[in-house]
Parts: structure tokens; C-alpha cells; sequence
């Protein structure tokens, strides 16, 4: 048995509640959900779909660091320590915890709001990243000649065109956390994939740049790797965040 | 009431590229889906889409390839639309934004695929899915167009003997609402989630698929499904054909490349049927791996090309099954992977019920026919998405919204219905699903037969009685699970149902539909399509295949 401490909150009642999941080889955090919400409490709620980390629905904090579920080994987490201190104090006042066990702390994904349980409002990080028009401009009609684009570009763009949008890095990133009209890491480093792509209009790239060479934009990090250090697709934000402004410097000079 | 002129029903490649064209054709469309659209199974595709851009390659070749691959069981009319249009359909995504891997000449690079006579599957490294549907995705926030994501549809309804709305959920406040439309397309996917071993999305459970029926409309070819042959071990992730068509050995446990004793011609790049009936057999008959499986081994193909190639299955057996493909072979078994048939739709994506559109995996066009090949699924997706936004937005022209009555009936059914699958004890959802999956897995999965068929059909009804008395005890509002879990569940069994009737009707084996009782092909009774309407029991007729250049010759590879 391993037992799942998880953060609920149903409007403004917010309390810890443990379960004990029965463990078998190979189980993943989201598994381990899916049994308490399938045989003991089926108001328990969190988003899913593919269980393959590479949807992104399932981000949340297992204990204390922002992951996707499905990609997360019961094994790997279950005897883990917890440095933080405030770990404790939510625990003491949670009575029915067992000290013997084995546990593994579950709480919502942070720096967005709590809509139940372990579901946040990822409007507020799609409207962040939707904000910079995140999309190709074709004006002429499609589908007739492809664009030539050298191999080695296209690896350059991969890196960051592998984001699958999950919203660890947001939940990780102090800038956010601080200041709810920040871009973000996910935002920024799609900023940096569409400039570039030569597919790019050149006014569009221009656009793009100006309206991040902000204190919400690129002047707004820490420069601390916190997003990147938790990107489950090791797209790097912060490598992107520093180009750009790198960029508008030479152009301010 | 909410109004559209047009309503797409799910988020993924086949919704989106639907909702884009109806969009630039002038159109009022909105897009409802039960998770955000880039969360669809879409983005879990792999391997590629296929597109004849090689100069020496043919739409005409591809059309064969795709035929043969179907058994003959493919309408020939539609195979050569999705075939004729793909090069267009690929370069435009290209020019959308696609981050396609490329040749040296900065041109889209192709790989060879299983049933494939040329190397024309594009792709994005292995993680094709998700780079198209990231793509499609901002192309309609490009378009501004309306989504109600996290909505799920309980309901077509019908007036007149049109399609005329739906009724949804609101999945945030467990609220419904009344959506009226002059035309509907359906785009939600398949049904992997009712088989045990399924490489689909847990949110894959056929529930679109179930409405289309539940309305009347008829399901076909249900009975043709695909397994995969090669899903990871334990969770039954999807290992790309990609992984053959970049050099991939399979070996049983002798570490013989066993293949050479079912297709000495194509080996590991035969079509799905073939390969997966093959491993499975090497299981059944001993020469797997404790547990039940075979390898798929990478390692002479070195970090590099793996590296470039195939980061994600890398990844993937790292991630969950502790295996580096670079150093080990990967532990592999057959997993159920795409339906074939699906709600039966034309050329354009229309069902027989005058405004409803169905495309994508749940649609039955019918491009696959017996067995898909590898590539071809993604390449459906855009070709007939794109073609039904059309037809969908000159058929709206035509016709006046309806007044509303019957939706608002509806609608007020759908809230009691609902009410009333509240209560206190009556059955559990999980255990119901977990005996359908089993069922499925065992007796209507690679090998079937009449014994099993009839067994399983049994368990079947006895499932659906119970699911009957299936209460939801959570009285929560905001992302009621349990409800939504009895809500879909009542589709899955339908399905079920369906699948096994079909199996059991078709006395002969045809691609995907393999009995042990039936070994050959018989066209001479068996060259049709079931489908499958809505009475009783699923009441099965049967309809004629659009024979075209290609007539039917024994498939060998």
C-alpha cells in the first residue's frame, strides 16, 4: 500500500485527505488517481487523455514539483523527502495520515486558479500564450508549393515545437507566480519558435519582438532555469528568453 | 438556446480542419469538444501521413498500395480523392506552419511504411500527431473560431428527419445546453478504450461514434478492427511503424526474425493485420517472451538516427518501460489501435441523415476498408475534414434553421435523463468497463471465432442489464467523473454489442477480421459492408463496395 495525500478544495473549503492505493509494478501517478477516483471517491477530480506524456492535460504537483501524472512512477515518488518545511505543518493538522506509509503528496498545479481538486483555470495560460497571435500568416493560397526549409533549421524549431503547452513551466516559474500578465516560459519560447521560422512574415517577426521587449515579456524573467528544469518535452524557455533579448539589444544599439 | 450555423463535434486534426474550412467559407461554425482540442488523440499519431510527393511516386500507386492493404474491402471512389489530394493537403499543412523533417535538400523528407510500394510517408521526427494538430490548432485561433471546450454532447437531435442540434454538458457546471444547427459534423474519434490493450487515449470511448447510432443513423464495418503490431509492454503505448520503416528488427525469443515465415517479401513493413497476427501467434505458440511478448530491436540502427528519428519512442521507453532503445531491444505486444468502420459517410463526410457529417476515425468513408495502412488515418483526417466543411457550408445555404420545439423537448428529456442516473447504490462503473475490455480482448480481438463470438455476445447483454442500474453517487456539479464515466460507458457497450454482432455475422476472414473457423477470403459472398442500425438488438444489412481500376486479387507481401 502507498498512500496519496491530495490537496481537495470544492469552492472555498480547501482540506487534505489521504487514500491508500494498492500498488502494482509500473504504476504512474495518474493510475494510482484513477483507482481512488474508480473504488473509493468518485467525486475526486483531475484532467487526463493520453497517458503517454504527450497531451499535456495531467500537469499537477506531486509532491511539490510540477509534473505530468501519467509520466510519474509511483516507485519514484512514494519515498521521496520533502525538504519545505510548510509540508509538515499541512500534514500534522491531517490526522488520518499513517506514519508507517509510504506517501506521496498530490496538489494542484500553482500560480493558476483552483477550479476543484486537482483542475486549475488553464484559461488564464491560454490566453497568455494565445495573446502573441501564436500562428503562421498565409495569405496566398495553400497547398501548392511547399516552402524550402534546411534540415538543420528544422531541428532548431523542434526544440520548441515540441511544447505540448502542459503548463509545468508555469506552474514552476517565479515570474509568474508574481505577476499574472507575465508571458510565461510556454508563451516566450513560441514567441522565439516563430521568429525563427522563415515562414515568418518579416512584420510579423518585428511585431512579435517589440511586444515582448517588456517587463511581461522577455525583462520579466529570473533567468533561474525553473522551466526548464521541469519541461517534460526539455524545451528550453529560458535559452529562448535570452536570444530575444540579446536581440532587441543589437537593435537598440 | 445556442445558436450555429454549423457545429463540429470534437477537437481533434478531422474537427479542426472541418471547422477552418467551413470558417473561410464564410460560415458560423463553432467547435464543441469534451477536452481542450489539443488534448485530442491526434497528437499521439507518430509516424507520418502519406502523400505521393516523390517524382517517381504515383497517386495512382498509393491508391493501389491503400486498396490492396484495405483487402478490396475499400470503396475505390473515395481511395482515390484521399489519395489524389494528399500532396495539396501536406503541403498546405507544411505551409501552415508544420515543422515536417526534411531531406537534405531542405525538401519534406519521406520514410517507408508497412503495405507501402514507396517511401511516401511525411513526417515530424515521430511525433507527426502533434506537430499537425499544434498546427491546425493555431490556425483556428488565427480564425477566431468559437470552442466550447470541456462540453460533452449527450444528444443528437433529430427533427424532421434532418439533424437539427445537440444537447451538451457543460462539464465545469454539469450544466446542459441546447445547441441548434443546420448542419453537424462529427469528428470524435474512435473506440480503443473498450479493448483491454489499446494504444488510444484514455478519453477514447466511441461516445460520438454511439450518438450517431443512438439517432438512427447506421454504423459500418464495425466488425474491422486494428491492432497494432507493436504497443509497450505494460501500458500498451504506441511504438511507431516508424521504428520498422527506419530499420527495426522484430525477433521472438530464439532471436530469430521471424518474420520471414509470414511475408519473406516485406518482413517487419507488411501490412498491420499481417504483423500483428504474426507476433501474436509467436506468443500463442511459445516463441515469446514470459508475459507475452516479442522485441522490436533499434540497436543497429545507432544513437544518431534514433536520436533524429525516433526521440519520442526513445523517450517513451525510458519513460515507461525503463529501456534505453539505443542499448536494449524494446519489449513489444499487439494492442488494439483504430476502427476501420465507423458511422457510415460518404465521399464528402455525409451521412445518410441529411445534416450530419461524419470524419476522421469515427467515420466509416470507407478509405480503410479491412485493414488501414500505417499513415493513412492522418492523411483522412485532412482530405475528408476539409471536403465536409465544404459540403456542410453549400448544404446549409439550402435550408432553414428549425424552429427550435424539438430541441428544447430534447433538451428537457436530456435533463431528466440525467436526473435520473443520480441515486444510491446500483453497480460500478469500473467493474462493468474492466469485464467489456476483457471480453473484447479475449474473444473479439486478433483471432476470433464463432465459440467466442457467441460467448462474448452473451456477456455482452448481461453487461448492458447491469450497466442499466448503474447510479452515480457523487452529487458534485463541477467535473462530475462518475457521471460522465455512466454517461459514456452506456456507448461503449452499445459498441461492443455492435462489434461482436458484426464478427460473428461475417463468416470469412478480410483483413483485420480473422477467424480461425473462416481462414480464407471470400468475396463471393463477403465483398460488402455491413451496417449496423439501431432496433433491439443492432439489426445488420448490408450494402455493395464502389469496385473501381482495382479488382480483387489475393493479397500476398
Amino acid at each position: 500500500m502507498v498512500q496519496l495525500t491530495i490537496r481537495r478544495q470544492d469552492g472555498n473549503t480547501i482540506w487534505y485527505e489521504t487514500f491508500d492505493v494498492e500498488e502494482k509494478p509500473g504504476m504512474t501517478v495518474l493510475e494510482a488517481l484513477f483507482q481512488i477516483q474508480e473504488k473509493q471517491d468518485g467525486s475526486l477530480c483531475f484532467r487526463y487523455s493520453c497517458r503517454g506524456a504527450v497531451c499535456g492535460s495531467c500537469a499537477m504537483l506531486i509532491n511539490r514539483k510540477p509534473v505530468l501524472a501519467c509520466r510519474t512512477q509511483l516507485s519514484a515518488v512514494k519515498s521521496e523527502v520533502i525538504l519545505e518545511s510548510e509540508k509538515e505543518e499541512i500534514l500534522l493538522k491531517h490526522s488520518s495520515k499513517d506514519e508507517s506509509k509510504e506517501d506521496v503528496l498530490v496538489e494542484p498545479l500553482p500560480n493558476l486558479r483552483v477550479i476543484r481538486d486537482l483542475i486549475v483555470d488553464m484559461d488564464h495560460f491560454y490566453r497568455l500564450v494565445n495573446s502573441i497571435e501564436p500562428w503562421i500568416h498565409v495569405s496566398e493560397k495553400t497547398g501548392y508549393e511547399e516552402n524550402i526549409i534546411e534540415p538543420s533549421m528544422q531541428i532548431q524549431i523542434e526544440k520548441y515545437t515540441n511544447c505540448i503547452l502542459c503548463a509545468t513551466c508555469h506552474g514552476n516559474c517565479p515570474a509568474a507566480a508574481r505577476d499574472d500578465k507575465y508571458l510565461g516560459p510556454a508563451a516566450l519560447a513560441k514567441v522565439w519558435r516563430f521568429c525563427l521560422d522563415p515562414r515568418s512574415r518579416r512584420e510579423d517577426v518585428d511585431k512579435l519582438t517589440s511586444q515582448v521587449n517588456s517587463k511581461e515579456g522577455v525583462w520579466g524573467c529570473d533567468v533561474v532555469y525553473k522551466c526548464v528544469a521541469v519541461c517534460p518535452k526539455k524545451v528550453p524557455p529560458t535559452t529562448a528568453i535570452l536570444k530575444m533579448r540579446e536581440n532587441t539589444k543589437s537593435k537598440s544599439d | 438556446m445556442i445558436d450555429h450555423d454549423i457545429i463540429v463535434i470534437g477537437g481533434g486534426l478531422a474537427g479542426l480542419r472541418a471547422a477552418i474550412e467551413a470558417y473561410q467559407l464564410g460560415a458560423d461554425v463553432a467547435i464543441i469538444s469534451k477536452v481542450y482540442p489539443i488534448r485530442s488523440h491526434s497528437g499521439a499519431a507518430q509516424g507520418g501521413i502519406n502523400a505521393s510527393l516523390g517524382f517517381d511516386d504515383s497517386w495512382e500507386a498509393h491508391a493501389f498500395d491503400t486498396v490492396k492493404g484495405s483487402d478490396y474491402l475499400a470503396d475505390q471512389d473515395t481511395v482515390d480523392v484521399l489519395c489524389k489530394e494528399a500532396s495539396e493537403r501536406v503541403i498546405e499543412m507544411e505551409n501552415w506552419g508544420c515543422n515536417f523533417s526534411r531531406q537534405e535538400n531542405g525538401k519534406i523528407a519521406q520514410r517507408p511504411f508497412g503495405g507501402a510500394g514507396f517511401p511516401r510517408t511525411c513526417f515530424a521526427g515521430d511525433r507527426t500527431g502533434h506537430n499537425l494538430l499544434h498546427t491546425l490548432y493555431e490556425q483556428v485561433l488565427k480564425c477566431n473560431i468559437k470552442i466550447y471546450s470541456e462540453w460533452l454532447v449527450t444528444k443528437l437531435v433529430i427533427d424532421k428527419g434532418r439533424c437539427a442540434g445537440c444537447i451538451a454538458m457543460n462539464m465545469a457546471d454539469s450544466k446542459l445546453g441546447a445547441f441548434r444547427s443546420k448542419a453537424i459534423i462529427l469528428a470524435t474519434g474512435g473506440y480503443g478504450r473498450i479493448y483491454q490493450r489499446s494504444t488510444n487515449a484514455m478519453i477514447n470511448r466511441g461516445f460520438g461514434i454511439s450518438l450517431a447510432y443512438m439517432a438512427g443513423v447506421a454504423l459500418e464495418d464495425m466488425e474491422f478492427v486494428q491492432f497494432h503490431p507493436t504497443t509497450l509492454l505494460g501500458t500498451n503505448i504506441l511504438i511507431t511503424e516508424g521504428a520498422r520503416g527506419e530499420g527495426g528488427y522484430l525477433f521472438n525469443k530464439d532471436h530469430e526474425r521471424f518474420m520471414s515465415n509470414y511475408a519473406k517479401d516485406s518482413m517487419e513493413l507488411a501490412p498491420r493485420d499481417i504483423v500483428a497476427r504474426s507476433i501474436q501467434k509467436e506468443i500463442d505458440e511459445g516463441r515469446g517472451f514470459p508475459g507475452g511478448y516479442v522485441h522490436v530491436d533499434l540497436t543497429h540502427l545507432g544513437k544518431d538516427v534514433i536520436n533524429e528519428r525516433l526521440p519520442g519512442i526513445r523517450q517513451i521507453s525510458i519513460d515507461f518501460a525503463g529501456i534505453d532503445p539505443v542499448k536494449e531491444p524494446i519489449p513489444v505486444q499487439p494492442g488494439q489501435h483504430y476502427s476501420m468502420g465507423g458511422v457510415s459517410s460518404d465521399i464528402n463526410g455525409r451521412t445518410p441523415m441529411p445534416g450530419l457529417y461524419a470524419v476522421g476515425e469515427c467515420a466509416c468513408i470507407s478509405v480503410h476498408g479491412a485493414n488501414r495502412l500505417g499513415g493513412n488515418s492522418l492523411l483522412d483526417t485532412v482530405v475528408f475534414g476539409r471536403r465536409a466543411g465544404i459540403d456542410a457550408v453549400d448544404y446549409i445555404k439550402l435550408i432553414q434553421k428549425a424552429d427550435g420545439d424539438k430541441l428544447i423537448e430534447a433538451f428537457r428529456q436530456e435533463e431528466g435523463r440525467l436526473q435520473g442516473m443520480f441515486g444510491g447504490e446500483g453497480g460500478n462503473f469500473a467493474s462493468i468497463r474492466d469485464e467489456l475490455q476483457q471480453i473484447m480482448q479475449e474473444h473479439v480481438g486478433i483471432f476470433r471465432n464463432r465459440k467466442g463470438l457467441e460467448h462474448a455476445l452473451d456477456e455482452i447483454r448481461k453487461l448492458k442489464k447491469r450497466a442499466a442500474k448503474l447510479r452515480v453517487q457523487s452529487k458534485v456539479k463541477v467535473f462530475n467523473f462518475e457521471l460522465i464515466n455512466a454517461l459514456e460507458l452506456q456507448g461503449m457497450l452499445e459498441l461492443g454489442h455492435i462489434i461482436t454482432i458484426g464478427a460473428l455475422a461475417r463468416e470469412e476472414s478480410r483483413g483485420a477480421h480473422y477467424r480461425t473457423d473462416y481462414l480464407e477470403r471470400d468475396d463471393g459472398h463477403w465483398l460488402k459492408h455491413t451496417l449496423a442500425y439501431k432496433d433491439v438488438e443492432p439489426r445488420l444489412e448490408y450494402k455493395e463496395v464502389n469496385i473501381g481500376r482495382f479488382t480483387p486479387q489475393r493479397r500476398e507481401y
